[in-house]
């Protein structure tokens, strides 16, 4: 579904990423994992279009969206829940939710796509006039997932979604997860929570200094040594 | 001062506010989602007016038509001008603070070419026409009828365009995009499109304005900067980046310039300097700003 291949990103003068490659099938939850600044969010955002490789292709769906704008890969069906929300704060929460499904097939379904995400987040229909920046940590947090949904995407990659959060809303938003990928969405999911992480998704890319330094089964990297030290505090 | 005079300063400045909340929204919208700090702003209002004399004046094209030919007209410049020059500087600049500057000394430059131009092409004397000047009395106070009909259309113009950004699909599309322009690119939103949209709907709003002044007031080709500077302060005023609060803080400036032209005509530029400078030190974030 989505194949990146050797990728290199750079800030000004400063290489980010180094011929980074990573592969999506259809219908898996693959996780990202590596520590604080070894380019997680960049990957991401490179992905997204935000960023602009300086080298390397990221296709999805047979389409090449490398140097495309973002505004053109999410229409293409790719759905970025970026680090820190970024909701539009003095936007509702509806407003929000609307501003989610603004690619053109969505936009035509977004009455319909409300009703589904309102299923999933009953708590956000509550607050559907409130304004998002009102919102506290965990309601916020559940508003940019829903956010993410009203595109009615293909693949969703969530950068830590459960950064901040109290344990009961990091055990909500892992569950919120499994539930996309049983309604046949594809998930790249970059999470602080290595072990939880690792459970739920079907294989996994290890990330070290902007280089992929190991891939694998989920279950095989939750067994390898490395893995165990560096990330499992094993 | 009997109640007569208080009424005539009060609609006076209610009158000109409508015309003043107009292109402060338009200078609000430029500089808080296209980030251009755009000095030439009230060149733009200078050559509503002066289109709509030239029309009015050489083909007799009624002033209220004027408003939707001048209005697209404008809004094309605008647009245009934000696709090619802003867009390159903001290409080329390495971070949104050298944007900022680069944009603010470009507009520089637009402002002395317009107005050059118009200068040149129109020479720096006054124009004018008369156009439904006949006297209305509203409880004593008396007002020419082009000046109650400027402030109606000012006030629909404006509701209007809130109503746009508040319901429509674009309109949201451009709020989102001045609260976070990455976020609302990852929505979906071309952002380059919305910048060169917003920047063109504030020259839109502005030659508007120009329209309606000239159906009231006399105009020059050197009109503009004085009305840049006015919309700066309107913008503190209300409150940077808010909407509602430009088309407010319009008639309240409105309604103190009168005041202050009332006791001594030579002083209400200074008023609104010292308004500003006062407001800068006490509230800086304006009366609806957050
Ligand atoms: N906007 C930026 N400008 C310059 N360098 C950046 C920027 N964002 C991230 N970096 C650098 O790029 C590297 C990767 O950062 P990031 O992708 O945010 O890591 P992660 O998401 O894995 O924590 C870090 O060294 C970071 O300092
Ligand atoms: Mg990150």
């Amino acid at each position: 579904m989505l194949e990146v291949c050797n990728i290199d990103t750079f800030y000004g003068k400063i290489q980010a990423l180094w011929g980074v490659s990573l592969r999506i099938d259809e219908a898996e939850i693959v996780a990202l994992v590596g520590a604080n600044g070894a380019g997680k969010t960049t990957l991401l955002n490179t992905i997204s279009g935000l960023l602009c490789p300086a080298s390397g292709s990221a296709t999805f769906l047979d389409k090449r969206i490398d140097g495309l704008t973002p505004h053109y890969i999410a229409e293409l069906g790719i759905s970025h829940i970026p680090e820190g929300r970024r909701l539009f704060p003095v936007m509702s929460v509806r407003e929000n939710l609307e501003m989610g499904a603004y690619t053109y097939h969505a936009w035509k379904r977004k009455e319909e796509t409300l009703e589904e995400v309102y299923r999933v987040f009953p708590l956000l229909k509550e607050r559907e006039g409130q304004l998002a920046r009102t919102l506290s940590g965990g309601e916020q947090q559940m508003l940019a997932m829903g956010r993410g949904l009203m595109s009615r995407p293909r693949l969703c990659m969530f950068d830590e979604p459960s950064s901040g959060l109290a344990p009961r809303l990091v055990l909500e938003v892992f569950k919120v997860i499994k539930t996309l990928r049983e309604q046949g969405i594809t998930i790249l999911l970059i999470e602080q929570n290595v072990k939880r992480t690792l459970e739920i998704a079907d294989r996994a890319y290890v990330l070290e200094n902007g280089r992929i330094v190991s891939e694998g089964k989920s279950s095989e990297l939750l067994q390898n040594n490395h893995i165990k030290k560096a990330y499992l505090g094993l | 001062m009997n109640l007569v005079t208080v009424l005539d300063i009060f609609i006076g400045g209610v009158l000109i506010g409508g015309i003043y909340a107009l292109i402060a929204m338009g200078l609000s919208l430029q500089y808080g989602v296209s980030r251009v700090l755009n000095v030439s702003h009230g060149e733009f209002i200078m050559l509503g007016a002066f289109a709509t004399w030239v029309l009015y004046t050489s083909l007799g094209i009624n002033p209220l038509i004027s408003l939707v030919i001048v209005g697209p007209i404008i809004f094309v410049i605008g647009y245009l001008l934000h696709r090619t020059l802003f867009r390159s500087l903001f290409k080329s600049s390495p971070s949104l603070p050298a944007f900022e500057g680069s944009s603010l000394l470009a507009t520089f430059g637009i402002l002395y070419i317009i107005q050059n131009i118009a200068i040149i092409t129109w020479g720096s004397s006054s124009k004018g026409y008369t156009f439904l000047a006949s006297p209305v009395n509203l409880g004593g106070a008396i007002f020419s009828a082009n000046r109650l009909l400027t402030l109606g259309f000012a006030i629909g113009i404006g509701v209007a365009f809130y109503v746009f950004l508040a319901r429509t699909r674009m309109g949201k599309a451009i709020r989102a995009a001045a609260q976070d322009p990455d976020a609302a690119g990852l929505m979906g939103v071309n952002i380059n499109q919305v910048l060169a949209l917003c920047f063109g709907l504030g020259t839109l709003l502005t030659g508007l304005a120009g329209v309606l002044y000239s159906m009231c007031f006399s105009i020059q080709a050197t009109m503009g900067l004085g009305f840049t500077i006015i919309a700066i302060i309107v913008v503190v005023l209300g409150g940077l980046g808010s909407i509602p609060g430009s088309f407010l803080g319009g008639f309240i400036l409105g309604i103190i310039g009168q005041i202050v032209t009332y006791f001594e005509p030579s002083l209400s530029l200074a008023a609104y300097y010292i308004i500003f400078i006062l407001l800068l030190l006490v509230k800086p974030t304006g009366i609806l700003g957050k």
